[in-house]
């Protein structure tokens, strides 16, 4: 079965990752997005980038950098998905996207408190702020309280003033509602506020971490902002360790830069800066949003969904199925290895950058 | 290859060894001088100075809480992204490749990451796998876990608490078992806002000291050679020597390993209720035989302090220079980051500083007090070289003295001490001392049968000149740094324990991990084919 197809046609794995190679060789501004895999292939991607001078960037950057955008400019309390399963006895969820971002948390965390050491299986009181489009999705375990997501920033702000004994702004729900919270997330013992980085903008993040910091004048609350898909996190880390810098980093002057708008995939794009681009998509096999792209070298699964052939595209496996793979664990919070669940003979997208890596001219130097 | 390094002045403590002579290497170990045999290589070191690989025993290098201070600091402003090397913060946690060169550039081989939570012990071992040249080796933190506060809770044998601190080794393959703040961790996660020695865990009933005591037990039982690594409660609080002592007492006799005690020699003198409690600290030290320390000097400059000791990271939130922070309530211990700035003209930050200086030249026995600065939390480990030389001269002590608040160094020591290192204890504190700490008996000497990191430097009277940029460094046999610089990336091992235990904790634990959690313990496995380095891991041997 074929693995490797040059301007779509079918091709040798080999003529593939040479073609590759040769892409990249001539290219001046190299980029590799995407970056859908585990950590063996950002690990070879990251690698790749320094060598090539190319700029490194991850399908869900945006939500990536909003949450992280609060944590390098003021102060966050965070907590595990484990501790909050465990100990959480209010939980404040806020805006819409929590169960794409983690299908398992009505399973994990809206059930009773799991019974511990003087804490014997109590209820969780679960409030949710704006859910919009998954208000049904809350159960009959939650207390629903505003709908609009348009509405959250300003409830938010109202909670925070009533939560310090100010006096609020009207805010979407009646004043009854907002002291019956602002009481309630007071009293709680270890409160946990969750939101995905997905659906809300970088100020509401900010006003949460203020209101959870303000609750820890007198209680004990954190948050736990959720992951984006795509091995999101776990790329973050690599690029943390081996780059200093978060993804959008570009390494075309032989030494990392970080910038969220320079080295935005779509405005390089976009604007005609790069000329080659190796597109990663392992998990899922999504192809990138752009319309004119310049040669791409596609590292994904069979069926992406071109508006157009790539110059190269090599078909790879899925991390976890197709091949082991370190991944970050929504439910653990941190980086695991999975075990493949049906091996297979498809490349992983860490040994395909390898072997391009190998046809490229020149050595890394230290 | 049979490789000489010729005529240098070999320092090797481990052996009584104080003179020029040769030192050959074959097949990545030390040898004997062969009869008659012609080296391969040789390397002339006449005029210089020849000692086996440096060893930290305590440098926060990688893991989560690392990774997220490198996050938490991209160097940029968000209008400009600058080049990194020109900006203040470039060197508060460098990127793993570098961190690498950097140590061995200064003659280093092998790094010890000293707060690896098991949860994140393969995130931390990917990041050691990623820096090259060192072996590297991790201490796996427990004390504020609830299985172990649970065992206790319930008053369970010694045995059951040994096999989990053997499991719990084997499943985050560490080096050895570090305690921080026991209990102030878990407490905090109840609302407790202060936390001392003999305050007691809400919800387990279980005190500070037991939990230093069980755990100082079991490694000593197990026979895991390095033993309990203890970050006391109240780090950082004036008056907190009076902790550091009443842990010291605690030890009773079994080894115990204090870190950082720089961080802990506070006394309430003067008029600013805060001074150096060097003296006695050092002197409790030096009248027990069984307690080692390392310092966590303070340098001067901007660092991110990087701490699993929760509970005072978010009681010092407020102090971050820049401001910005992170708490983690983690599933134990958690983390806590907060950026600083050890400023010259701060008195605070002064006596900091005088009270390493005086912990190292208080304590005797260079054999017991281990070089370290608690890399960031003090100072960033390139500031080690700087750090020899105001041990080995009392002059450029009383230089930097000159230029700090009189009234910091009125409540120290530290202008009255007249002792300077020489090389031969500057070689024990950093090579010989810290391999026997840890059990790496092929390791910090130059015997025949040694691992052969050798580090030689020219004997330049600028002593931080000379531990800045080692003349040449071997790891393994090989040359990986020339005058400073690396020629040759290889990429080491990490160093690892695994005590003896009774297989039923593996259902045990697994039984405890679906039922508290819901989650797999499949899940904290670091197995090797995921670090992507051929051999990542050598075994060290556990004592009988």
């Amino acid at each position: 079965m074929e693995q490797a197809w040059i301007a779509g046609k079918p091709a040798a794995l080999d003529a593939a990752i040479a073609e590759a190679a040769s892409l990249l060789a001539a290219s001046r501004c190299p980029l590799i997005a995407g970056l859908g895999t585990d950590i063996a292939g950002a690990r070879a991607a990251i690698a790749l980038a320094q060598r090539a001078g190319a700029v490194i960037d991850h399908m869900h950057s945006e939500a990536v950098l909003r949450d992280l955008d609060v944590m390098r400019s003021s102060g966050v309390m965070m907590t595990t998905p484990g501790e909050t399963h465990v100990r959480a006895d209010t939980l404040l969820l806020a805006g819409p996207g929590l169960l794409e971002a983690w299908p398992q948390l009505p399973q994990r965390l809206f059930g009773k408190l799991p019974h511990a050491q003087g804490d014997p299986g109590a209820e969780r009181r679960i409030f949710w702020l704006c859910p919009g489009r998954d208000a049904n999705l809350a159960g009959s375990t939650g207390k629903i309280v505003g709908k609009n997501p348009g509405d959250l920033a300003g409830l938010i702000a109202a909670l925070r003033a009533r939560a310090a004994g100010r006096p609020a702004q009207k805010a979407s729900v009646s004043s009854k509602t907002l002291d019956e919270v602002a009481a309630a997330i007071k009293a709680a013992r270890f409160g946990v506020a969750i939101w995905s980085a997905g659906t809300l903008d970088a100020l509401i993040i900010e006003m949460l971490c203020g209101l959870v910091d303000d609750l820890n004048a007198t209680t004990r609350f954190s948050t736990l902002p959720l992951s984006a898909a795509d091995n999101a996190d776990g790329v973050l880390d690599a690029c943390g360790w081996m780059a200093g810098f978060p993804m959008r980093t570009g390494f075309g002057r032989g030494f990392p830069q970080h910038d969220p708008w320079l080295f935005d995939s779509r405005r390089l794009v976009d604007s005609g800066e790069t000329d080659c681009v190796v597109w990663i998509s392992a998990y899922r096999a999504a192809a990138p949003g752009w319309r004119d792209a310049p040669p791409t070298i596609a590292l994904t699964g069979r069926e992406a969904g071109f508006r157009s052939p790539p110059r190269v595209h090599i078909e790879v496996g899925r991390p976890g199925i197709d091949h082991d793979g370190v991944q970050h664990v929504a439910s653990l919070g941190a980086l695991a290895s999975i075990g493949a669940t049906q091996p297979s003979e498809r490349i992983s997208v860490a040994d395909a950058i390898a072997r391009i890596a190998a046809a490229l001219p020149g050595e890394r130097s230290c | 290859m049979l490789t000489r390094i010729a005529g240098g002045r070999v320092i090797d403590p481990a052996n009584g060894r104080d003179g020029v002579g040769d030192v050959w290497m074959r097949d990545g170990r030390i040898i004997d001088a062969p009869q008659g045999a012609r080296a391969e290589a040789t390397y002339d070191a006449a005029g210089k100075i020849v000692m086996a690989g440096a060893i930290d025993i305590h440098s926060h290098i990688a893991g989560w809480n690392v990774n997220t201070a490198r996050l938490l600091l991209p160097d940029y402003h968000r209008a400009a992204a600058r080049r990194p090397a020109e900006t203040p913060l470039s060197n508060a946690v460098l990127p793993a490749f570098e961190t690498g060169c950097r140590y061995a550039a200064m003659g280093f081989t092998t790094v010890v990451e000293p707060a690896v939570s098991p949860h994140y012990a393969l995130h931390a071992h990917l990041e050691l796998a990623d820096i090259p040249i060192i072996d590297k080796a991790t201490l796996t933190v427990l004390g504020n876990d609830d299985y172990l506060l649970g065992l206790l809770h319930a008053n369970e044998s010694d045995a059951a608490i040994e096999d989990y601190v053997a499991w719990t080794l084997d499943m985050s393959r560490g080096l050895g078992i570090k305690v921080v703040n026991a209990g102030g961790a878990a407490a905090f996660k109840e609302n407790v806002r202060a936390f001392s020695f003999d305050d007691v865990v809400p919800s387990y009933g279980v005190s500070s000291r037991r939990i230093v005591k069980a755990l100082q037990h079991a490694v000593n039982k197990l026979g895991v050679p390095h033993p309990l690594h203890v970050h006391c409660n109240n780090l950082g609080l004036a008056g907190n020597a009076e902790t550091a002592l009443t842990t010291i007492a605690a030890a009773e006799g079994l080894p115990l390993h204090l870190a950082h005690l720089q961080f802990y020699g506070y006394g309430k003198e003067g008029d600013r209720g805060f001074s150096s409690a060097a003296a006695p600290l050092a002197e409790a030290v030096n009248a027990v035989r069984n307690v080692t320390i390392d310092v966590g000097q303070v340098m001067f400059g901007p660092t991110v302090t990087i701490s699993s000791d929760v509970l005072r990271q978010f009681n010092a939130r407020h102090q971050a220079r820049p401001r910005k922070w992170l708490i983690l309530d983690g599933d134990a211990n958690g983390a806590g980051i907060v950026p600083y700035d050890y400023r010259r003209t701060d008195f605070y930050n002064a006596v900091q500083w005088a009270v390493g200086l005086e912990l190292f030249l208080l304590i005797e026995d260079p054999w017991r007090v281990y070089f370290t600065t608690d890399h960031p939390n003090g100072a960033h480990f390139t500031t080690y070289p700087e750090i020899f030389a105001l041990l080995m001269s009392r002059d450029l002590r009383a230089q930097w003295m000159a230029e700090l608040p009189p009234a910091a160094m009125a409540v120290s020591t530290l202008p009255s001490i007249a002792r300077e290192y020489s090389l031969f204890e500057i070689a024990t504190m950093t090579r010989a001392a810290p391999a026997r700490l840890l059990g790496l008996t092929d390791r910090g000497h130059l015997n025949a049968g040694a691992v052969a990191d050798v580090a030689v430097y020219e004997d330049d009277a600028d002593r931080a000149r000379m531990f800045r940029a080692a003349a040449f460094l071997f790891k393994d046999g090989e040359l990986v740094v020339r005058d400073g610089s690396v020629t040759q990336v290889r990429f080491g091992r990490a160093l690892t324990v695994r005590p003896e235990r009774d297989r039923a904790i593996d259902r045990r634990m697994k039984a405890y991990y679906e039922d508290r959690y819901g989650l797999s313990d499949e899940l904290l496995k670091v197995p090797e084919h995921a670090l992507g380095r051929p051999e990542p891991f050598e075994r060290v041997p556990c004592v009988s």
